[in-house]
């Protein structure tokens, strides 16, 4: 992409994302390592809500849930229930603005990532290098694919050093739904 | 001469078969849960990962009756005593062919004696299905671990136990069905 066309593309994704209160979505994820048959896919649903909640609810082929919300992180395991501080895991804590960032499409970092844009025939792919050394060790690289109608991600793709990845499709996004408080509560 | 009897642990041997389980270890009260998968690569080897729910790598194991290796392990699990650990419970997990030195029947179970890397071990197998049902590892008379299998078919574990007694450590997996 040229220059301008690389800063139009920023602007919509930011002028988009900016008017992001909330996000409902189904997602399917799709787990590739070269060794297996088979990709190993899971499902469920995404809850975002500004300015950092963040659920993810597996449903298929288990029930696990993961909320992430002011530096703590909730899990609901088969209905086991815990709580976790993000505070000291600062590796962590970084996974998670990636996260949240990927979904909601606000993560053009200059310092965090070098940052590549592509455009495809009907998306575009943004193409992020993490700088941080800690980052670096367990993800290569981050793949996200802009719908090219409406500017929202439609997939997230985290490459491993290995070169194995997770591969999230987003589907059937509803934006800025009211979302009770409750959904983040696990 | 005299030929021993082998008895075999089909839960891991088919090379066709990702075998794929949800995952809780309960570590000295700490729990931690992911996807265990486990596939046989080659005559001799299986390949272990543990990966997060997010599908991020947590450890990632080649590991045969004779060999090790460490394809990749997060700085959290980098420990000289875990991987050590976990290397000797997979490789039982794994261990396909069991030499029976002698056997007896404890209700309704057959119980074979075996051995494996100087451990004594006893395989528990149903007496009317010959199902595999656990492996226990013994030092003298006391328990060190057991593994224990749930399964429906006989040749695939739903369910799977790896209960240590000198360690605080459980490693629970459930297989999960995918679409």
């Amino acid at each position: 992409m040229t220059d301008a066309e690389t800063t139009s593309f920023k602007q919509s994704v930011n002028a988009v994302a900016k008017k992001i209160t909330t996000i409902t979505t189904d997602f399917v994820q799709y787990k590739h390592m070269d060794f297996l048959a088979k990709d190993i896919e899971t499902s469920g649903k995404m809850y975002f809500k500004e300015p950092n909640s963040l659920k993810w609810q597996y449903k298929k082929p288990y029930n696990y849930s993961i909320v992430f919300k002011n530096g703590k992180i909730l899990i609901d395991d088969e209905g086991k229930k815990s709580s976790h501080d993000i505070g000291n895991n600062k590796t962590f804590g970084k996974i998670n603005k990636l996260i949240v960032g990927s979904v909601s499409g606000n993560m053009f970092d200059d310092k965090e990532f070098t940052i590549s844009f592509f455009k495809m025939k009907t998306n575009y792919i943004t193409r992020l290098l993490p700088k941080d050394a800690a980052l670096k060790k367990y993800i290569k690289q981050i793949e996200l694919t802009f719908d090219d109608s409406d500017f929202t991600v439609t997939q997230v793709k985290l490459i491993e050093s290995s070169d194995d990845y997770t591969r999230i499709v987003l589907k059937n996004k509803t934006l800025n739904a009211k979302i009770e408080d409750s959904v983040f509560s696990n | 001469m005299v030929v021993k009897d082998v008895v075999q642990n089909p839960y891991f041997a088919d090379p066709q078969i990702d075998y794929v389980y949800k995952a809780n270890i309960t570590v000295y009260g700490n729990e931690l849960t992911g996807i265990f998968i486990a596939k046989k690569i080659n005559e001799t080897t299986h390949r272990i990962v543990f990966t997060t729910e997010f599908g991020n790598t947590l450890l990632d194991f080649e590991i045969s009756e004779t060999d090790f290796k460490v394809n990749a392990i997060v700085d959290e699990l980098n420990r000289k005593i875990l991987i050590t650990t976990l290397k000797e419970d997979f490789r039982l997990l794994l261990k396909k062919d069991f030499a029976i030195e002698r056997q007896f029947t404890k209700g309704n179970e057959e119980v074979l004696k075996s051995n494996f890397e100087k451990n004594d071990l006893y395989l528990f197998r149903s007496l009317s299905d010959t199902k595999l049902l656990k492996i226990a590892q013994t030092s003298k008379t006391k328990e060190k671990k057991t593994i224990s299998f749930a399964s429906e078919n006989g040749i695939f574990a739903d369910t799977i136990v790896i209960q240590h007694y000198n360690l605080k450590l459980r490693i629970a997996l459930n297989y999960f069905k995918q679409n």
